[in-house]
């Protein structure tokens, strides 16, 4: 019988099993690349849907019922447990704890893993449980604080924690990651997170706090001086048109970036096949897409004299008429399409569109920075330096380095880049400014627990949804 | 050495015992095995120059057996010197009686002493008569008075001249009783020559014989009318009908030959009460869903296949020529245990023909047929389209689009666009076989060719089968043979199979407006003339012979498309090949004892082959950007290996058979496939992967299945006393690769007993009940199909990779869930208490009642996504419970010339759901138009309809105002007069989804088959029908959310404030009130039908004309498939399976002229 249970000992093929794998430096590798791997198949939904909770975009899109999940974030009273994309930012984040759960738990017993290498992957490893974190104690607030893989026995019986708790691990998380981590990496790395990368989460995730000091004390490491190369190497690029370029993957304002691609199969950027407008006939430089994200006029607006405008969005009237070609205007249409991660006709292959998402980047660093000197009575002088060294790089004048201004200017440098929804709600100012979608005050600073996690759990539903 | 054959005999003993152990029935086999034991006892013997009477009478005494011989071979003067230890008292005897040139048997209870003068078969029993020497005075009572003992001898043989073993001879006088043996020989030893022996075999008459001076009597016995002598395959075996006892149903080559099937699963159809066959498509080549007593899980509900003993994966049985198949048999209760872990949803044994000693024969089975649709639905014409459209549009408050409605006339009559008229079927079919008595020969060749009725231009199937089969007895001991089956398949994609829910060719002839010409000679009359002038789509439209484009919708698009225009672009097949072999060797040492090997494969290679080319159908649905053409490859190999040991004997009237085996399955199968975008071609004729394109278009992937094994060893005890008491006794342990950690083995035993009740002496002669069996069994079967590899533990998923750099792939990996080392099969417990019968000499009745529960059905809890799993792990959760009736009557009489054979069979199934896992919502079945349509919920059948009930239309807003809630406010207060008005059945005083409830069954609980067949000389007449009721059929053709879409001709009726009296409800596409987005009952028809599936005419040409050509049989025959359907439903086919009529490709019926030659 002994020889017919080994016949029945079957191994799976094109997969390992967890009972023994780890076990090389190869493996542990590929658990750390794991962790990287929520933000590229995911982060398009959160700029679709987090652009249009602001007041810079609206989620458009083929029709009100068009990706209804999406929907509902620019018509907050339709935000409820179980309407889809926040549902989505729950468990695709928790799926990103949960990556980073296995291989920390893992890393350490790992055989024959030099010492740089695991304080390496540690480093990365912890990078991303704090940053899916800070994003689920952002959207979410009031959520269960998972440190370890769970286990059946486990699985149903976790509790919500405070959110103060959350904060903590999160600066821990990242403290402990960025010893590990190299300064810069060479270019085949690009994408690797950094020194750089971990201090400027822990500078922003200091802001969202309010520590105003020890956010600018993280800031003005990755920044260095205004407008010169700090110790990381990072540099304002003198063109603000190349922020985005694709042929500028990975520039030196670029702090953290996730790696996308056109030539490698699903890698492609599902953001740009959302922003394009449908149906347009004639495919010119811009192409057709599904029309999410058109701008508000209220954008429109603000930009029109702003020399970044054309880099932020395309009058797409205008160019129909000037290519003699037509779109179809489509849901909550005003016209005016995204520029950023545009769907350059050229650039699309079979595999779609190769866009990187840039998520940190170094004109947002300075304007923490800016604004953490300014709130925590900081260095007045450096933080105008930062504010001028935004504005110069697209040849506007100095202005004074008021709060005001400094949030103005972080909406009009970092438009539709997903950071404005985030900041309109920590620096109070939703409720005014979205009060036109319907946004409730002490309501939709955060989101609902997605009912999928309140069946049979233990969690309990944020206050105010049913 | 002419004494070899009898020593060989008792060597035969010696060697069963060292290889079957048969304590365990020890104390049912008394006497049997005492004799056998007897002669195996080690004994320790010392004489010297001792008589060997008296040492005889000394062994006897012993070991309380009986020595039968005659004075005149054993006298005094014959003497023993024997010196043994610790022998076998066979070998003792054989040491002992060997130098007197003597011998021994064992016959019944006693052994005899032979002379080997002569030939030792026939001598010793012809004419003397045999006695002890000494009176058996010291002997126990058990042991009969050898003093003027009779012996006769003979040989019982059926009509054919076969012998028939187990036939139970007894002499009525004494009572006395024994079986014959398996050459149907049998040896009574009687006190004298006087009395009657009684020759009695279930299903054959019983014969009285008076014995007179002859001491040989050969019998011949007469079949009884009825099926209990046919053979039963009942898994590593075979038995005859009137021995089993559990509930196995067969349906056997004759019954089939008269249908003109595709597919062998469509033989069961109505055929075997128990066994739900529903088609799921009428197109060529699609299988039907088949349930044997109900659904038996949530999961895999299919039957195990089962080819002539090897076990074929699931669904592969498309591959089987049905004019191979000699017989099919269904294991429906627990009878099935002895498949294990793969027994639940019962097992479906084939048996396919093999040759038969004589001269080669030659057989020619052919048909022609035409196919035709059956029915059409009624669609409204574009006059009473553009009315609908008006009248829809006005009640939202739009203005009506269309200014002049009866000017639009008839229009198009989309179904006349897609239904072919007279669509060709052929099936030939040619076998030779033959053989001598050493060695058999079977082979054949068919060939099927179907086109489909809707489109037949591009929807069709193709087969073509191979089969080789032989047999050959090299020596007395030794058979070995083998059959290998090939077939090649190819199969129209996507068309046959009416793509998915909503879209198709069908559905888009019951959508598209009845304006759209099929072809557009103008232009620029059209509404949107605008799309076939735009430059970017003209190169890509679908034009007519005559270079005029086909017709683009103006009102219903996206999954809707001229279906002359969609066939241009579906091009491409889908193809598969089989080799299903296996060889086997089996050893037959000694009489009863079967030793069997047996190895097969099965390999099936299948693949695609399509191209897309740049087209343009409507605005939803086009390809403008590039070209694709799809390779794709795959393998699959099943090897199984089965041994078997299987010894059938018999003492007196015990009759045993015993079964031991081992059996091991390694399963495994790998694919590739690529896409190839861009190549320099329109068609898919000129596409090739020849084509020099960019790599970066070339695009591949492959797949291994993951490895799934099995190892099993099972066990039977058949038993029988006198063909009364029926005992069957199964065990089967099954080791699966796919169980849990903590399961690697799981025993499925079952039992089986019968009682034929009709052989009891006290049971009343010449009643009206000619045979009456009752029989139960209870049996515990395995589910593990639903069982996915590697489930019970975590692997580690790749694919979780990351982009670093300029297009640089890291390969991430990860945990894929959690484990279940717990896992399990599913367990069904089986139990089921019937009866057969033969009454007025005539009908054959069975019956049955069974329970079945399904626990630990498989399921996946969900987990909470904050686990971070990226798939909820299979856990045995859920329990299901079906129960049911079955009764089948069969009759057989010939009356004059003419011979009459009819059936009918009846069976009832409920299926409740008993147990669910909490952590998991159950809930939307989703119907073509998203609509929640069914529910799974415990205490309801498996997919009942859910949904609202409508009582009636509002006629007025009095109605509506008069509909009120308990505090006085209105029910439904966006209501408007034409609106339907819906029961609140929570009683909370508005409508929401919680005012819906179950509304029907979506599987029939109640299916029937009759089936009559008549010859009067030349002619023949068969008939066979089929249906089902009890179960609601929920028709999806219209999708909502195209609301152009044509209606149905009772929408005409639909509710106006001139027809205010009308209940179907007025149109709107806004709908605020849900008359068409609420599924209710109003979506809901009964599924009952009755349908004539064969009537045949057939005419065999006389004898005397065809013997000068040599030729055997010549028969013509004219048949209808699908004759007439008896049914209150409205749509194309209330045979559908799942219960959700989205347009489901309807069945033909067929016109068929067919021939038979035999030479």
């Amino acid at each position: 019988m002994v020889s017919c249970k080994k016949y029945l000992e079957t191994t799976p093929k094109g997969q390992f099993l967890l009972s023994n794998y780890y076990s090389t430096k190869a493996q542990a590798f590929a658990g750390v690349v794991a962790c990287y791997n929520v933000l590229p198949y995911n982060y398009y939904a959160y700029l679709v849907a987090l652009n249009g909770a602001s007041d810079d975009s609206y989620t458009g899109g083929g029709n009100s019922g068009d990706q209804s999940g999406m929907q509902a974030f620019n018509n907050y009273p339709l935000i409820n447990s179980g309407s889809g994309t926040a549902d989505v930012f729950w468990y695709s984040l928790y799926n990103g704890v949960a990556n980073t759960n296995v291989i920390i738990h893992a890393l350490p017993s790992v055989p024959a893993l030099p010492t740089d290498s695991l304080n390496r992957y540690m480093g990365e490893s912890k990078f991303f449980r704090a940053y899916y974190y800070f994003d689920l104690v952002r959207l979410f607030k009031n959520i269960p604080l998972i440190l370890e893989p769970l286990t059946t026995g486990n699985a149903y019986t976790q509790l919500q924690v405070a959110p103060s708790a959350i904060y903590a691990q999160i600066e821990d998380d990242l403290k402990a990651a960025i010893p590990g981590l190299p300064p810069t990496v060479p270019a085949g790395e690009n994408g690797r997170v950094t020194q750089g990368t971990a201090r400027a989460l822990l500078g922003k995730v200091y802001l969202y706090e309010q520590k105003w000091t020890l956010a600018a004390e993280q800031l003005t490491q990755v920044n260095g001086t205004p407008g010169g190369v700090s110790q990381y190497g990072y540099k304002l690029l003198p063109n603000y048109a190349d922020i985005f370029a694709l042929n500028n993957k990975f520039s030196s304002e670029s702090i953290y970036e996730v790696g996308q691609s056109n030539v490698v199969a699903n890698f492609s950027n599902n953001y740009t096949q959302y922003i394009g407008p449908r149906g347009s006939t004639v495919p010119f430089w811009y192409t057709g897409g599904y029309g999410f994200n058109p701008i508000t006029p209220d954008l429109v607006n603000l930009m029109k004299s702003d020399p970044r405008y054309p880099y932020t969005m395309i009058n797409m009237d205008s160019l129909a008429k000037a290519t003699k070609t037509s779109y179809q205007p489509s849901f909550q249409n005003t016209g005016y399409f995204t520029r950023k991660y545009a769907p350059i006709t050229t650039e699309h292959t079979t595999f779609g569109w190769g866009n990187n998402f840039i998520i940190i980047r170094l004109a947002d660093t300075y304007l923490m920075e800016a604004e953490a000197l300014v709130q925590g009575g900081g260095d007045k002088q450096r933080a105008q330096a930062l504010l001028d060294a935004v504005r110069a790089r697209v040849k506007l004048p100095s202005i004074p380095a008021s709060l005001t201004n400094i949030y103005t200017e972080r909406r009009l440098e970092l438009a539709q880049e997903g950071n404005r929804w985030f900041d309109l709600v920590r620096t109070g100012q939703a409720a005014t400014a979205l009060a036109g979608k319907g946004f409730k005050a002490g309501l939709n600073e955060i989101l609902p627990i997605p009912q999928h996690d309140l069946n049979n759990t233990k969690l309990k539903q944020n206050p105010g949804y049913r | 050495m002419k004494y070899k054959p009898l020593l060989l005999k008792i060597m035969r003993i010696t060697f069963l015992q060292s290889i079957l152990v048969f304590s365990i029935m020890g104390s049912v086999y008394a006497n049997g095995v005492k004799a056998q034991a007897v002669l195996d006892t080690k004994i320790s013997i010392k004489e010297t120059d001792s008589q060997l009477r008296l040492v005889l009478q000394k062994l006897g005494k012993e070991y309380q057996i009986e020595f039968v011989y005659s004075p005149d071979i054993i006298n005094e003067k014959l003497v023993v010197n024997v010196d043994m230890r610790r022998k076998k008292l066979s070998d003792v005897l054989r040491k002992i009686l060997q130098p007197l040139n003597l011998s021994f048997d064992m016959v019944g209870d006693v052994i005899v002493i032979r002379n080997f003068n002569g030939d030792p078969e026939n001598v010793p029993f012809s004419s003397t008569t045999w006695s002890s020497s000494e009176a058996q005075a010291n002997q126990s009572e058990r042991i009969i008075p050898v003093e003027a003992q009779v012996v006769i001898t003979g040989k019982v043989t059926d009509e054919k001249g076969e012998a028939i073993p187990g036939v139970t001879v007894r002499h009525k006088e004494t009572g006395k009783a024994q079986a014959t043996d398996v050459n149907g020989e049998y040896t009574m030893v009687l006190p004298e020559a006087a009395g009657t022996l009684s020759f009695s075999f279930l299903g054959y008459q019983t014969k009285d014989v008076v014995i007179g001076s002859d001491r040989s009597i050969n019998i011949t016995l007469v079949a009884v009318n009825g099926n209990l002598n046919e053979v039963v395959v009942v898994g590593y075996g075979t038995q005859k009908r009137s021995e089993i006892a559990g509930a196995i149903s067969s349906v056997k080559a004759s019954d089939m030959k008269d249908q003109q099937i595709t597919r062998i699963d469509d033989a069961l159809q109505g055929r075997v009460p128990g066994v739900s066959v529903v088609q799921s498509s009428g197109a060529p080549g699609s299988g039907p869903s088949i349930h044997i007593r109900g659904v038996t899980s949530i999961n895999n509900s299919d039957p195990l296949y089962v080819i002539d003993g090897v076990v074929v994966d699931n669904g592969g049985i498309d591959n089987i020529n049905p004019s191979d198949i000699a017989s099919i048999d269904v294991l429906k209760d627990a009878a099935a245990a002895i498949y294990g872990s793969r027994s639940s949803a019962g097992v479906i044994l084939i048996t396919t023909k093999k040759g038969k000693p004589g001269a080669p024969v030659l057989t020619y089975d052919g048909n022609y047929g035409l196919q035709n649709p059956i029915h059409k639905v009624q669609l409204t014409n574009a006059a009473q389209y553009t009315t609908l459209r008006n009248e829809a549009v006005t009640n939202d408050g739009g203005t009506a689009p269309f200014a002049n409605p009866s000017g639009y006339g008839t229009g198009t009559n989309w179904q006349n666009v897609i239904f072919g008229k007279n669509v060709p079927i052929q099936n030939h079919n040619i076998t030779v076989s033959g053989g001598s008595d050493k060695s058999t020969y079977y082979t054949s060749f068919g060939y099927l060719d179907q086109q489909g009725i809707i489109l037949p231009s591009i929807a069709n199937y193709k087969r073509a089968n191979f089969t080789i089969n032989t047999s050959s007895k090299i020596v007395n001991w030794l058979t070995i043979g083998e059959n290998l089956s090939m077939d090649y398949g190819k199969s129209q994609l996507s068309l046959n199979a009416n793509g998915s829910n909503n879209s198709g060719p069908l559905t888009s002839a019951l959508m598209l407006d009845p304006l759209t010409p099929v072809v557009v000679t103008d232009i620029n009359a059209q509404p949107n003339a605008a799309v076939y002038n735009n430059p970017n789509y003209a190169p890509y439209l679908a034009y007519d012979p005559q270079g005029h484009p086909y017709g683009i919708s103006n009102y219903v698009q996206n999954a809707a498309s001229n279906p002359l225009a969609y066939v241009q672009n579906q091009q491409g097949y889908s193809w598969q090949t089989n080799i299903f072999g296996n060889v086997f060797v089996e050893l037959r040492p000694i009489a009863g004892l079967t030793i069997r090997s047996q190895i097969s494969t099965k390999v099936a290679y299948y693949g695609t082959r399509s191209f897309t080319p740049l087209y343009f159908l409507s605005l939803g649905d086009n390809n403008l950007t590039i070209n694709h053409q799809y390779e794709e490859s795959d393998r699959n190999i099943t090897i199984n290996w089965d041994n078997t040991v299987n010894y059938a004997r018999s003492f007196g009237l015990h009759k045993f058979t015993l079964l031991a085996g081992t059996n091991i399955q390694n399963e495994g199968g790998h694919g590739l496939n690529g896409n190839f975008y861009g190549e320099p071609v329109t068609s898919f004729s000129q596409a090739s992967p020849n084509f020099s394109i960019a790599d970066i278009n070339k695009i591949a992937n492959g797949n291994d299945a993951q490895p799934y094994r099995l190892a099993s060893v099972f066990g039977r005890l058949i038993y029988d006393y006198d063909q009364k008491y029926l005992l069957n006794v199964t065990v089967r342990r099954d080791g699966s690769s796919k169980f849990g950690t903590n399961n690697i083995y799981g025993v499925f035993p079952s039992a089986e007993a019968g009682y034929v009740i009709s052989r009891e002496k006290f049971f009343p002669r010449d009643n009206f009940v000619d045979f009456l069996k009752i029989r139960g069994s209870y049996g515990v079967l395995g589910n593990e199909r639903p069982l996915g590899t590697f489930a019970y533990t975590t692997t580690i998923g790749g694919g979780r990779n990351a982009i670093f750099g300029d297009n640089g792939v890291a390969l991430g990996s990860n945990p894929n869930g959690l484990a279940n080392p717990d896992l399990r099969w599913e367990q069904v417990k089986m139990s089921d208490i019937g009866f057969d019968a033969i009454i007025f000499k005539d009908f054959n009745i069975s019956f049955d009642a069974y329970h079945k529960v399904n626990s630990g059905m498989l399921d996946n809890p969900q987990l909470p996504s904050y686990v971070g799993a990226t798939a909820d792990p299979s856990v045995n959760v859920g329990d299901m419970l079906n129960k049911g009736l079955e009764l089948s009557v069969n009759y057989n009489q010939k009356i004059g010339q003419v011979h009459l054979n009819a059936g009918g069979n009846i069976a009832y199934n409920q299926n409740k759901i008993t147990s669910l896992t909490r952590y998991k919502t159950y809930g939307a079945i989703g119907g073509g138009s998203n609509l929640e349509i069914q529910r799974t919920t415990v205490g309801q059948p498996y997919q009942e309809f859910y949904g609202y009930q409508e009582l009636g239309v509002f006629r007025s807003q009095g109605e509506i105002n008069a509909y009120k809630n308990s505090s006085g406010g209105l029910i439904q207060p966006n209501a408007k007069p034409g609106d339907f008005k819906w029961a609140d059945l929570n009683s909370d005083g508005t409508i929401n989804t919680d005012d819906r409830k179950f509304l029907g069954q979506s599987t029939a609980p109640y299916s029937y088959g009759i089936n009559l067949s008549a010859t009067y000389k030349q002619f023949d007449l068969k008939v066979f029908g089929q249906g089902v009721w009890g179960n609601m059929i929920a028709q999806d053709y219209r999708r909502l959310d195209y609301p152009g879409s044509n209606y149905q001709i009772a929408a005409v009726n639909s509710w106006t404030p001139t027809n205010s009296n009308s209940n179907y409800p007025r149109l709107t596409d806004n709908d605020p009130n849900g008359n068409f987005k609420n599924f209710s009952n109003f979506y809901l028809q009964s599924g009952a039908y009755f349908r004539i599936k064969t009537f045949q005419l057939g005419y065999t040409l006389p004898e005397e004309l065809i013997k000068r050509a040599n030729m055997k049989k010549v028969r013509i025959y004219l048949s209808v498939n699908n004759l007439a359907t008896i049914t209150k439903y409205n749509g194309y086919d209330p045979e559908i399976s799942g219960g959700i009529d989205y347009a489901v490709y309807p069945q033909a019926r067929t016109f068929i002229l067919g021939l038979n030659v035999s030479l």
